[in-house]
């Protein structure tokens, strides 16, 4: 037991150290750059959207990323992980309601809850292998949207859903939609960072050696039950942030926010980007809200499309658009590198 | 109190139907088939179709909703599943999961989103011991019964159902005998739709039949088949009847929590036996 302990304070210390190190020393400027290119994406889409949308679309990314780290990182596909972006929203909506004016306050709140509730599931379901893990989270994420509409109709208002006070507080004015698109990107790009330096460290590299072969992870002495509960709930947390978000985007929260169906819609915004790549969730979560968009001004039957779409994915295109560029580009690489040797040489 | 048996033994007899080709799936080859809720939905869509515009009895409509539902489950199994044997399982569950979206989006196109009521074709009552029960509710019970029965016959008596029970405990180990497993599994899926439109077909005059009917039940049959043991299928039978009566008893005392009580009981199991597939 002890030695557990032990081994688990060993992993999370260096993964801290390695956290402290990506942060301070190598790679900065790398970072920012990327950062800053995220950040011009969005604003370069404002102006075809509206700030409105593109705020959406900016909190949709950050819930996809959040959903990219158990997927594609860890290899665990939920279908149930709506339950903590409605658990995040929820608990901003009420917390403005009945306990707090400070929406900053109500988003910490909502964070902590997602937090909790994803401790709570992750405790049950992260014991599930195989592709139970994934119906597992749906009856949960069932039985959260239940409770909603049902038991706690009281409080949070069934059907009709629950509209939100105190907006704005101090400085904090998420009446006025160029703060909110402002706030949301800051949001997106934190994560981001947050993710980008979680995935790079060794803490990341033991989620993508649970993904390829847990049982070796195992072997070689790791509880991998624990790191698989931790990211479990780091991205149910996230999700929550998410969640929190879009409550305060749009000013009222209702059940739909955690609608069981409307999980097939983040599984198919990350394998559309490409799973385990950070950037490919992005990219998929701008896709797959422009499609939401723009699609049912042309083509009515949407689950049909989706169906269809998913299905080509899975038979044809597994590396999502993300992975499709980067096999382009080591292509276009390789040919480059035979074509003239030198060239390949001073690389 | 009587009445809230009854009604739990219903339900635990639709369930044990639906649950049972869930069950052998799950079993064999540890593929959750997401697509079994639109067989199930497919029955009781082609029930009410032909009654409606065919005019037939419901004894025909009801074999017109199996025989079709079975079919249209052996296309899923050949064209969606066997295509994915040996990758990833969360492929072939999103690949099912992407049947199932397709499958409901056709229902919604054909039959419309609302909800339709089948009235009960038999409209009789028995009267036992002074209580007055709906005869076509007995003969549901009794059905799953006879299926119970005429499965462990199938299960235990002919070389097919040997091979598939073999395959249950294991695959690898059938294999290595020179078996064509695939062969099995397929003939296992479609019995499991056959069973899955039968559900259907028999729970529609007792509830409403809507497009997303399936996705509810769905999570119930899971629930069943993990608290009775994977691939097991008298613990299919024994859990499905459990849980019919904790959702019904619970639904008297407490009707807010008969949708959630199921799931309770799966995380208590969970809890107690984690699944390494």
């Amino acid at each position: 037991m002890g030695n557990v302990v032990k081994e688990r304070g060993l992993v999370l210390e260096k993964t801290f150290v390695a956290v402290g190190k990506q942060l301070t020393q190598a790679g900065v400027g790398q970072k920012v750059l990327e950062l800053i290119l995220i950040g011009v994406v969005f604003l370069i889409l404002v102006p075809f959207l509206g700030a409105h949308r593109a705020t959406d679309f900016a909190i949709f990314c950050i819930i996809v990323l959040s959903f990219d780290l158990l997927y594609g990182y860890m290899g665990r596909l939920s279908f149930g992980h709506l339950l903590y972006v409605g658990v995040g929203a929820y608990t901003v909506g009420l917390a403005l309601r009945y306990l707090t004016t400070n929406p900053l306050l109500a988003i910490v709140l909502g964070i902590v809850a997602a937090c909790l509730a994803g401790m709570a599931v992750g405790a049950i379901t992260v014991r599930i292998a195989g592709a139970a893990f994934a119906l597992a989270n749906l009856a949960f994420n069932r039985v959260g949207w239940f409770l909603v509409m049902s038991p706690l109709k009281d409080i949070t208002g069934g059907e009709n859903g629950l509209s939100i006070r105190n907006l704005s507080f101090w400085y904090v004015n998420f009446r006025n939609p160029t703060f909110r698109f402002w706030f949301v990107l800051a949001s997106l790009l934190l994560v981001f960072l947050l993710l980008r330096v979680f995935t790079s460290s060794s803490y990341g590299v033991l989620l993508r050696s649970i993904k390829e072969d847990e049982k070796r992870v195992r072997f070689l002495g790791y509880n991998t039950q624990f790191y698989k509960w931790v990211t479990f709930v780091l991205a149910a947390t996230v999700a929550g942030f998410g969640g929190a978000l879009t409550a305060l985007n749009y000013g009222y929260v209702n059940p739909n926010t955690l609608d069981v169906h409307a999980n097939a819609g983040i599984v198919f915004a990350c394998l559309l980007g490409g799973s385990g790549r950070l950037y490919g969730a992005l990219l998929g979560g701008i896709i797959y809200m422009l499609i939401t968009n723009l699609l049912p001004v042309y083509f009515q039957r949407w689950e049909f499309f989706l169906g269809v779409a998913l299905l080509l994915i899975v038979f044809r295109f597994r590396g999502g658009i993300w992975g499709g560029l980067e096999a382009l580009y080591s292509g276009l690489a390789a040919r480059a590198k035979s074509g003239s040797s030198k060239e390949g040489m001073s690389r | 109190m009587i009445y809230a048996i009854m009604y739990g033994l219903t339900v635990g007899a639709v369930l044990y139907l639906i649950s049972v080709g869930f069950s052998l799936t799950f079993g064999t080859m540890r593929v959750i088939n997401f697509a079994h809720t639109i067989t199930y939905t497919l029955g009781a869509y082609l029930l009410i179709a032909s009654i409606r515009s065919l005019g037939v009895p419901f004894f025909w409509g009801g074999a017109v909703g199996v025989v079709v539902a079975a079919l249209a489950g052996y296309c899923i199994e050949r064209f969606v599943i066997r295509r994915l044997y040996g990758e990833s399982l969360d492929y072939t569950f999103i690949a099912t999961y992407a049947v199932f979206l397709i499958g409901v989006d056709i229902v919604k196109w054909l039959w419309g989103v609302f909800p339709k009521p089948v009235s009960d074709p038999l409209g009789k009552t028995v009267d036992i011991l002074g209580f007055v029960f709906p005869t076509y509710r007995l003969l549901v019970i009794l059905l799953a019964i006879v299926v119970f029965f005429g499965l462990e016959l199938f299960m235990r008596k002919t070389m097919v159902g040997k091979i598939i029970v073999a395959a249950l405990d294991n695959r690898e180990g059938v294999r290595c005998l020179g078996i064509g497993v695939e062969k099995y599994f397929s003939l296992a899926f479609v019995l499991g739709s056959a069973l899955a439109a039968l559900g259907g077909v028999l729970y529609a005059p007792i509830t409403a039949v809507h497009p997303y009917m399936g996705s509810h039940i769905l999570l119930l049959c899971f629930a069943v088949v993990l608290t009775g043991g994977l691939g097991n299928l008298r613990g299919t039978f024994l859990a499905s009847f459990a849980l019919g009566m904790l959702i019904s008893i619970t639904g008297r005392y407490w009707p807010a929590g008969s949708e959630i009580v199921a799931f309770i009981a799966m995380a208590a199991v969970l809890l107690a036996r984690p699944i390494e597939a």
